[in-house]
């Protein structure tokens, strides 16, 4: 593999496009050599034309063949040479786009919950895809034909005067309406090809909020003025493309006139020329070929214009996951954990910019304690599991694991002790076995499928896993079966205890699962908590009463702590909790 | 064709080997491009002028080289320049007719591509709306937008510079062809002799030029998904510190993907490059032959006459080997222009219908009641019941409330009344069993809009389209008649009069989803749209969604209003909208368990007076 981005760190000042073409700088050297060489031997073509036909008006008829045999050997040269210059160059397109590719999912990965709130999975998406493509076509399409336009143009340009000095002015009297008609054209173009893009958008806006509303437009049946709705719009939005497609449609046939009103010049002055015996039949012929070779140029220009600006704009927008700041950082000189999972916080203030989260939140879980951790929905509980292994990076000092502040840990050995489940448990779509040994260091172990099992086990889903179609090669997901959300989180806490971690953060894991499920998942945690720390955060009493301590959260401040007797004796939020769930219990068991 | 893109040097990490369809390629290109013609037909006529303008203005080019011929000979063989400004006339002729009928041509092809695609778009907008909520519950809005938006869109490219051009290209080939051979046929014979090695390289390039382009699709899809969950599970991947595995594992997808392309590069220049050294191999063989041919006949006597012949069949043969040598990029084109066209057209076949059929079930003349659902059960999966033999009925102006615990059954009651879902079929013994009737009638064998004609519905998150507030209260058909009056009126009534007056009257805009307006806001404007709407029965969910007291107290008011004296079944979350029905229908676990009024119920002691207990406590 030839990666040679893998050691471009980010710098500080923004990421350049340079950067990313500089290792490739050789190829496109090469590239161009191989153009030029290319437009030689074209250009060479129509001289040999001009000498044969000069020939054929003499008669000389040998001068003919030895023509046709150069012809044929060019032909045969070009071949190789502009193969060659097409592969060299397009490549770098690709090669660029390949390690840019890399790079984007090397940034994404030290991205965190701030950055992806500000740019959403479909925008990160349109960036790699459409926006790296545009960046591509820059590099590769776009190199080759500025390079060979420049060669081709400056080749034939020369070569006609050096036939016709007189003639060649003549025939470039029409170029310079090229650049006026280029910028003409290039300017509306933009405008018009931006109203189409929104006409394209407002579509889309009207069918996102007629399914985003369909079960009003069900009820009200509102199906018929809907689609008259959409109809309008629909028409906004032919028009629209129309009028881009009228500039485009007529763009090319004005080049092509202005390209043909030059070879009518060329006929009309050149034949007088020729008539005047100014010009060899077999120049005029030569002449003709050359300014035919100036049209795709020509025409390429006005198309380089737009893939370079479209090209720059697309390659800051993914400059904009490049450039991002990294939001958690490990420190200079990262500390080594030691212990067996002592978790201490020390009054920790947290806030989302100006939203505080958490306020003077303090306790201490010693090493295989548990602690649950309750409140009600945006009470911080879930933010606050998440600062505990840095996926939220946590103020200085306030956090600890076996004594040793997080900010400072070892980001590695960190995430290695403590292990975390999030909320709505989150599975790749590939098999369950993939899924369970992401958290092995080591898939490829001996003694790993004995370690999954007992994962499974631990979590209470292996005989569940049986049952699947096909155990633990089932894909999971659109292409595989749809899981439970209570398998789900099962699985997802076998992928946590397959790593084996001296702390457990579940958040929440029974969060959407019925009474049955709830009580394998309780079990699971039972299991779960021997001989590790088990930090847990739940809404539901019958989780949270088998922690050693328990502590309520209210608007980022803790409420009530203490065990359960404790709490259910002071009668207070927890206790009222606990009764209602009771009736709640007693309720589901009717 | 099988894609080796992952040599198993190590145990994988979330990758899964996948192998690409290439069954009957060709066939399905046909197939859609079939299913296109339906849409095309309405504008058959602007297709029909754009096709018969198209040798036209093939022509118009092609005779170009013929008149430099000419040209050539004037000066060459006649020497004289009236003859030359002829052709010089004749020259700008047809320089100026080629742009005319390439510009009409190329601008009634698009109208007539737009028109239809046009026409696609609505269709498949309407087929939207006949499909089943069961669809969108399990498809992303996202992806059925960019079957409407982007997919769709696509396909203009099919007549921009796909199919069509390749139509095109063939009349110019066809063209050249007869030129050639109208102006000196055995030279002709010799140049065409290139053309079947020519061939035989296209047609070796094209194929190998397809794996490849096989490989890249499946390669870059499987690029593209493995960014996106790695995007999503981002937490996860940095929760077990696995940021290199993935990233490994996905430059080796990378390295694939850029691999096929590799080889797409250098079939494709391959091919550029071997079409235009054909050119220039035809342009030698007629030089040489046209020497060899004067040599042994005429013995280079007339040569001079040759000059012209020359000229002219190079300019055809470059004219020749363009649409040759663009023969790959527009293959590509079309490739993935169809290739949206099969996720459309998928869309398109998708069956899943909204109140499908309706069934010959006679009306129960001797029902009176509003509603009556008789033994129904019902679940989403198969031999999962979420209704289990539910039976009451609601006489005209009562006013029922449905209570139970989340996940007891009480939304699915809603959603079946409006026929959302589909209840079983009456034919079939297997599948779920009961009836719903709607004042007599059985739902099945009313039409959706007849059926959803009588009832207002209030549902739980109230959804505002953007647009003005007049709009949004008078949603359908028959509330649009309602003058000013009816509609101040009806906004007095549920109290929302001083909030609209507040945004500036009934033209007030509204923004996407309503999101200027609070959730109480749009509340109280559902009222309105409901009184509006004014049909029989009114059908309430009510929010569950965290007010402040005082909009609380103005949203039960409001909610009074509204239910008094009218045909209601509501399903209830407020003690007061709850005590003061009429009945009271207690769901537990997808059973009707108790029924009666909450002081009938709160005396039988049972799951109606735990559940008030519950709510009393928080």
């Amino acid at each position: 593999m030839r990666d040679k981005m893998s050691d471009t760190e980010a710098t500080t000042d923004g990421v350049e496009l340079k950067t990313f073409v500089q290792p490739y700088r050789r190829s496109l050297i090469v590239g161009s050599a191989l153009l030029l060489l290319t437009n030689l031997l074209d250009k060479a073509i129509p001289w040999l034309l001009q000498q044969a036909i000069d020939g054929l008006e003499r008669g000389d008829l040998e001068v003919m063949k030895r023509s046709a045999i150069i012809v044929v050997a060019l032909a045969a040269g070009l071949w190789i040479v502009r193969t060659g210059s097409r592969v060299v160059v397009f490549n770098v397109g690709r090669d660029v786009e390949h390690d840019l590719r890399n790079e984007v999912m090397r940034r994404v990965h030290r991205l965190g919950p701030t950055f992806f709130r500000s740019m959403p999975v479909g925008e990160v998406m349109s960036r790699a895809t459409n926006d790296l493509a545009q960046v591509r076509l820059f590099v590769g399409f776009g190199a080759l034909n500025l390079v060979n336009s420049i060669f081709a143009f400056g080749g034939a340009l020369v070569l006609m005067i050096a036939l016709s000095p007189t003639l060649t002015l003549w025939a470039l009297l029409p170029y310079p309406a090229v650049v006026f008609i280029a910028r003409f054209f290039g300017k509306r173009i933009y405008a018009r090809s931006r109203d189409a893009q929104s006409a394209l958008g407002q579509l889309a806006d009207a069918a996102q909020e007629n399914l985003a509303g369909v079960r009003v437009v069900r009820a009200f049946s509102l199906e018929e003025s809907e689609k008259e709705r959409f109809e309008e719009i629909n028409q906004r939005a032919v028009d629209a493309n129309m009028r881009l497609v009228v500039l485009r449609g007529v763009m090319w046939p004005v080049f092509m006139l202005v390209a043909s009103i030059g070879t009518l010049i060329v006929i009309w002055k050149g034949g007088e020329m020729v008539l005047n015996d100014e010009l060899t039949i077999g120049k005029f012929a030569a002449f003709n070929a050359y300014l035919a070779q100036l049209v795709w140029p020509t025409l390429a220009f006005g198309y380089l214009l737009s893939i370079i600006q479209r090209g720059r704009a697309s390659f800051e927008r993914v400059t904009e996951i490049l450039d991002a700041e990294d939001e958690i950082e490990e420190s200079a000189a990262p500390k080594s954990i030691a212990g067996r999972g002592d978790i201490e916080v020390r009054s920790l203030n947290f806030a989302y910019g100006e939203t505080p989260i958490l306020k003077d939140v303090s306790f201490h879980v010693p090493a295989e304690g548990s602690l649950a951790i309750m409140g009600t929905v945006g009470s911080g509980k879930s933010t606050l599991a998440a600062l505990l292994p840095r996926l939220i990076d946590a103020p200085k000092e306030s956090v600890f694991l076996d004594s040793v502040d997080v900010t400072e840990a070892r980001l590695g050995e960190l995430r290695d002790a403590i292990a975390y489940a999030q909320q709505e448990p989150f599975l790749f779509s590939t098999t369950v076995r993939q899924n369970i040994a992401f958290s092995m260091e080591d898939p490829g172990a001996s003694d790993a499928e004995e370690r999954i099992e007992r994962a499974c086990r631990e979590a209470c889903v292996w005989d569940e896993i049986q049952l699947l179609p096909k155990k633990l090669e089932t894909l999971v997901g659109e292409r595989g079966v749809q899981l439970s959300g209570g398998q789900k989180q099962r699985i997802a806490l076998a992928r946590a205890l397959l790593s084996e971690p001296k702390v457990l953060v579940l958040d929440d894991p029974m969060s959407a699962v019925d009474a049955k499920t709830e009580a394998t998942i309780l079990e699971a945690i039972d299991r779960a908590k021997e001989g590790r720390t088990l930090i847990l955060v739940t809404h539901r009493i019958a989780a949270a009463s088998r922690a050693d301590q328990i502590i309520v959260l209210d608007r980022g401040h803790i409420l009530e702590s203490g065990t359960h007797e404790e709490l259910v004796q002071i009668d207070g939020v927890y206790a009222s909790m606990a009764r209602r769930q009771s009736i709640e219990t007693e309720l589901s068991t009717l | 064709m099988s894609t080796d893109v992952f040599k198993k040097k190590k145990v994988s990490r979330l990758f899964v080997a996948q192998n690409a369809e290439s069954v009957g390629e060709e066939q399905r290109d046909i197939a859609l491009l079939k299913r296109l013609i339906p849409f095309m037909k309405p504008h058959t006529r602007l297709f029909v002028i754009a096709l018969i303008m198209m040798p036209l203005a093939s022509l118009a080019g092609l005779i170009q080289p013929w008149l430099v011929k000419k040209a050539v000979d004037s000066v060459v063989v006649q020497r004289s320049p009236d003859a030359l400004s002829n052709v010089v006339m004749l020259y700008a002729g047809a320089i100026a007719v080629e742009f005319t009928l390439r510009f009409s041509q190329t601008y009634i092809m698009q109208l007539g591509g737009q028109r239809t695609v046009a026409g696609l778009r609505s269709y498949v907008f309407a087929h939207i709306q006949r499909l089943g909520l069961r669809y969108f519950d399990r498809t992303p809005v996202g992806r059925v937008v960019t079957r409407v938006t982007n997919d769709i869109d696509s396909l203009t490219e099919l007549f921009a510079s796909g199919a069509v051009t390749a139509f095109m290209d063939i009349i110019t080939l066809a063209g050249i062809i007869i030129f050639m051979l109208v102006i000196d046929w055995q030279l002709s014979l010799i140049t065409f002799c290139a053309l079947p090695p020519l061939a035989i390289a296209v047609n070796l390039f094209r194929r190998w030029a397809r794996v490849a382009f096989q490989d890249i699709r499946l390669t870059i899809a499987q690029l593209n998904a493995y960014l996106a969950e790695q995007v999503s599970g981002v937490a996860i991947v940095q929760a077990y510190g696995r940021q290199d595995d993935c990233a490994d594992e996905y430059a080796e997808i990378n390295a694939a993907y850029r691999d096929a392309n590799y080889r797409s590069i250098r079939y494709d220049a391959l091919l550029y490059s071997v079409v235009q050294s054909v050119s220039a191999a035809c342009v030698a063989l007629v030089l040489y032959f046209a020497a060899v041919r004067l040599g042994w006949i005429e013995g280079g006597a007339e040569s001079a006459l040759y000059v012209g012949t020359v000229v002219a069949f190079y300019d055809y043969i470059e004219r020749f080997f363009i649409p040759v040598r663009d023969l790959a990029t527009k293959y590509t084109i079309i490739q993935s222009s169809l290739a949206s066209a099969e996720r459309v057209f998928s869309l398109l076949d998708t069956e899943e219908l909204d109140a499908p059929k309706t069934y010959p079930i006679a009306k129960d003349e001797n029902d009176k009641s509003a509603i009556t659902f008789s033994n129904l059960s019902f679940g989403y999966h198969e031999g999962r019941p979420v209704l289990e033999d539910v039976s009451f009925s609601i006489q005209p102006g009562e006013r029922v409330a449905v209570v139970g615990a989340t996940g007891s059954g009480k939304t699915t009651l809603l959603s079946l009344l409006l026929r959302l879902y589909e209840l079983g079929d009456p034919k079939d013994e297997a599948s779920w069993p009961g009836e719903i009737r709607v004042q007599g009638e059985e739902l099945r064998s009313l039409t959706r809009e007849a059926l959803r004609r009588r009832f207002s519905v209030v549902p739980q998150d109230v959804f505002l389209f953007a647009g003005e507030l007049r709009e949004n209260l008078l949603l359908d058909e028959s509330s649009r008649s309602a003058n000013d009056d009816r509609i101040w009126a009806a906004l007095e009534q549920v109290g929302a009069a001083e909030l609209v007056r507040a945004r500036g009257g009934l033209a007030a805009k509204v923004d996407d989803r309503g999101s200027n307006f609070s959730a109480g806001e749009k509340q109280l404007l559902a009222f309105a749209r409901a009184l509006l709407r004014d049909a029989p029965i009114l059908l309430l969910d009510e929010a569950t969604a965290n007010v402040d007291s005082e909009t609380e107290a103005e949203l039960q008011e409001a909610a009074e209003k509204l239910l008094s004296s009218r045909t209601s079944l509501t399903i209830a979350h407020r003690l007061s909208t709850i005590e003061r029905s009429d009945r009271i229908l207690v769901m537990h676990r997808g059973k009707l368990v108790e029924s009666g009024s909450h002081e009938e119920l709160l005396t039988q002691d049972g799951v109606y007076a735990r559940l008030h207990a519950l709510q009393n406590d928080q």
